[in-house]
């Protein structure tokens, strides 16, 4: 291993930064289906399809206002809701019927709305691969005491304490967030002291859905937006979600933590073999703590 | 009641109607079943050959057909899986009748519908596999590549790279098949010419691997001399954004064999990073002969689009088949595939002669550097060296000894 000998330790802070940023983006997506998974008990395969139109939006949104900066600022606002919208028209259209059922009726049922949503990107968008520049000011990187530090990266990793610290008051602090995590424990209970569990539930998918359309929108400048990015995600999410704890937030931030950060220090320290790391650690996981680190809800 | 009797009569006669072709045609016809990847990322490759094949087929069809029959094809999609294209291939022969298989993208269904291919006794046109192993190991009479393959990139990039000055590489790639045949290709070749060459070490990422930022990074630390890139298809625009968001093609030459093809560079716009090094079959830019010019006016006109590599193939490959049943003077399978081995056609490129000894097409590679140009919203490769077909086809005894291993 001669290429040891090169880790310096501005290399090791600098794949440590971007391995970060990588994690928020984790975060983001994988927060939003624990939440779900929590509260409405739905193992929703389609949250890496909303993703993926949380990106075409924003491309499409951002070319629409002349695909400078001030379109991609738009379109990072705006595609987020506009993936919340649809997500709220499919839970009361079809999600609301289907609380009762049992989990593998619900996770046929995402399924088949992930080939549904795959379909419908390929009919309105087409094929072809698409691309869109980050805005002006984050193009580039930033080099200090001989790191490297993408801009865009840097940006992202700023935003993961906001997410962070607007879900932990979504769920402490909102009434809201309170009838939400009763619902989770007795949803039975919640029903029968007065509270429309229906809407509750509505809006815990909504927000879940739009945290989705939120990660996408943010790796479209980072990545080519085309029809498979739904599928590489959703196994990385699942995986976060199932190491971290099932319906937990914060096991969702840990393991987006751990997942994140072990594949940029993989990459780092043994390039080759890099894709087992952070897989090895989801193994290592299971094997100690089958339930996941944090406190499942199921 | 009478409603019901005219509704069966209505439906009877429109069956009849969409039958009533078929039936008659099936003699004037020479029917092409082709099979390749309409869904997911890889379909804009496939996409580009069936418009390539239908403006070819439209033409020919248009001046009377082949041998006064009109050319037809079926398409069936194999979702990037080798059951699915193997259960299309055979479905295509035994139920549509074809009489020619095209297509795959996926060079491990291009293998096993080859096979299928031998034991039918159909001929098989590959257009955008790139496994060497169609026409070399796992060659045979039925099997055609119409498309450069992993060895050909492999001596392309070494001798284009020997003419530079790099000493110490870094391999990175996607962790399957097409990445680690490029990588080792080049390397081999590249150690031939150049023995003094390094290799510093390698990285290699999964398919579809969204953020290359972190490889990019850890590469950069390493500082080698050179990176050659095996990554392909879709993987490429996220590698090359990453390369320009990092500055990486600043700090450190990068060769990636499609980073010049106008499949990777249109969707980046602007956005691409300069000074990259690639290998291509074609640009619609270069050479700029009269007869590249028509294809592109061409092709532009039925499409509203530049013609990709991928287009060529198809319009290519259209010419090639009709020209090689012509040759062969009736519908005949054997008689077909014995016409189209050693067959020379004229084509934008120049030329162009499917060997004789493996079947495979000659392409001559081109190589440049991504530049950015005015009059184009993306980037275009400049410095374009050639590097001629008979410097990348493996030779008779090169083939039999690949047939004879395995």
């Amino acid at each position: 291993m001669d290429w040891f000998s090169t880790i310096t330790s501005g290399g090791l802070i600098q794949q440590f930064i971007v391995g970060l940023s990588r994690s928020t983006i984790l975060f983001i997506v994988s927060s939003g289906l624990s939440l779900v998974l929590g509260v409405l008990r739905i193992p929703n395969v389609a949250h890496g399809s909303l993703y993926m139109l949380g990106a075409f939006l924003c491309y499409s949104i951002a070319t629409t206002f002349g695909s400078g900066s001030t379109g991609f600022w738009i379109g990072l606002a705006l595609a987020p809701f506009c993936v919340a919208f649809i997500s709220l028209v499919a839970e009361r259209t079809l999600f609301s019927r289907l609380y009762d059922r049992e989990h593998l009726m619900l996770l046929l049922f995402t399924f088949a709305l992930m080939l549904l949503c795959r379909d419908a990107v390929k009919m309105i968008w087409g094929s072809d691969y698409r691309s869109l520049a980050p805005p002006e000011i984050l193009q580039g990187s930033i080099s200090t005491y001989g790191m490297l530090l993408p801009k865009y990266n840097l940006f992202l990793l700023s935003l993961g304490p906001f997410v962070a610290i607007g879900l932990w008051f979504l769920t402490q602090k909102t009434k809201i967030g309170k009838i939400a995590r009763a619902a989770a424990v007795d949803r039975d209970m919640v029903g029968a002291i007065g509270i429309n569990v229906s809407w509750v539930f509505a809006s815990v998918f909504v927000i879940g859905c739009f945290l989705a359309g939120l990660g996408g929108a943010l790796v479209a400048p980072t990545q080519n937006i085309n029809q498979g990015m739904d599928h590489t995600l959703i196994m990385e999410a699942f995986l976060i979600v199932i190491i971290g704890g099932l319906g937990n937030v914060w096991g969702a931030l840990l393991g987006a933590l751990i997942f994140g950060l072990t594949d940029s220090m993989g990459i780092l320290v043994w390039p080759q073999f890099s894709i087992v790391f952070p897989y090895a650690v989801v193994v290592i996981v299971l094997i100690f703590r089958p339930t996941g680190l944090l406190k499942s809800t199921w | 009641m009478k409603r019901c009797l005219f509704l069966l009569l209505m439906m009877i006669s429109m069956g009849l109607s969409v039958m009533a072709p078929a039936g008659v045609w099936a003699a004037d016809e020479i029917k092409i079943g082709i099979i390749d990847t309409y869904s997911g990322p890889p379909s804009s490759y496939a996409l580009d050959v069936l418009d390539g094949f239908k403006l070819a087929v439209d033409r020919i069809n248009a001046g009377g057909g082949v041998l006064g029959k009109k050319i037809t094809f079926v398409t069936r999609d194999d979702k990037f899986k080798v059951d699915l294209g193997l259960t299309a291939a055979k479905e295509l022969i035994m139920r549509e009748n074809v009489n020619l298989l095209v297509g795959t993208i996926n060079s491990a269904v291009s293998l096993a519908v080859s096979d299928l291919a031998r034991k039918e006794k159909i001929p098989f046109i590959v257009t955008y596999g790139k496994s060497s192993a169609i026409t070399s190991a796992k060659g045979h009479r039925f099997v055609f590549n119409m498309n450069e393959n992993t060895e050909m990139i492999g001596k392309a990039a070494a001798v284009g790279l020997a003419k530079r000055p790099f000493v110490k590489y870094w391999i990175a790639g996607d962790d399957y098949e097409y990445g680690h045949a490029v990588a080792d290709g080049v390397w081999n070749h590249l150690k031939k010419i150049k023995p003094d060459v390094q290799l510093m070490g390698q990285s290699w990422w999964k398919v579809g691997e969204p953020d290359f930022t972190p490889y990019i990074t850890s590469i950069l630390s390493a500082k080698p001399d050179a990176v050659i890139v095996a990554t392909g298809g879709a993987g490429c625009i996220p590698f090359l954004k990453a390369a320009k968001n990092t500055g990486f093609n600043e700090k450190i030459p990068i060769y990636m064999h499609t980073a010049t093809e106008l499949s990777t560079l249109r969707p980046l716009g602007l956005d691409a990073p300069e000074g990259v090094i690639g290998t291509s079959n074609y640009y619609f830019y270069y050479p700029e002969t009269p007869d590249n010019k028509q294809f592109v006016d061409e092709f532009r006109k039925a499409y509203n689009r530049y013609p990709s590599f991928g287009c060529l193939i198809g319009w290519y490959t259209g010419n090639f088949i009709a020209k090689a049943y012509e040759k062969a003077g009736k519908v005949d399978a054997e008689k077909f595939a014995d016409a189209l081995s050693g067959l020379t056609i004229n084509t934008p490129i120049g030329n162009l002669t499917v060997g004789q000894h493996d079947n495979q097409l000659m392409l001559p590679m081109f190589m440049g550097v991504t530049k950015k140009v005015p009059g184009f919203d993306f980037l275009i490769a400049s410095d374009i060296i050639t590097i001629p077909a008979s410097e990348l086809v493996s030779s008779p005894e090169e083939i039999k000894k690949a047939r004879e291993q395995k």
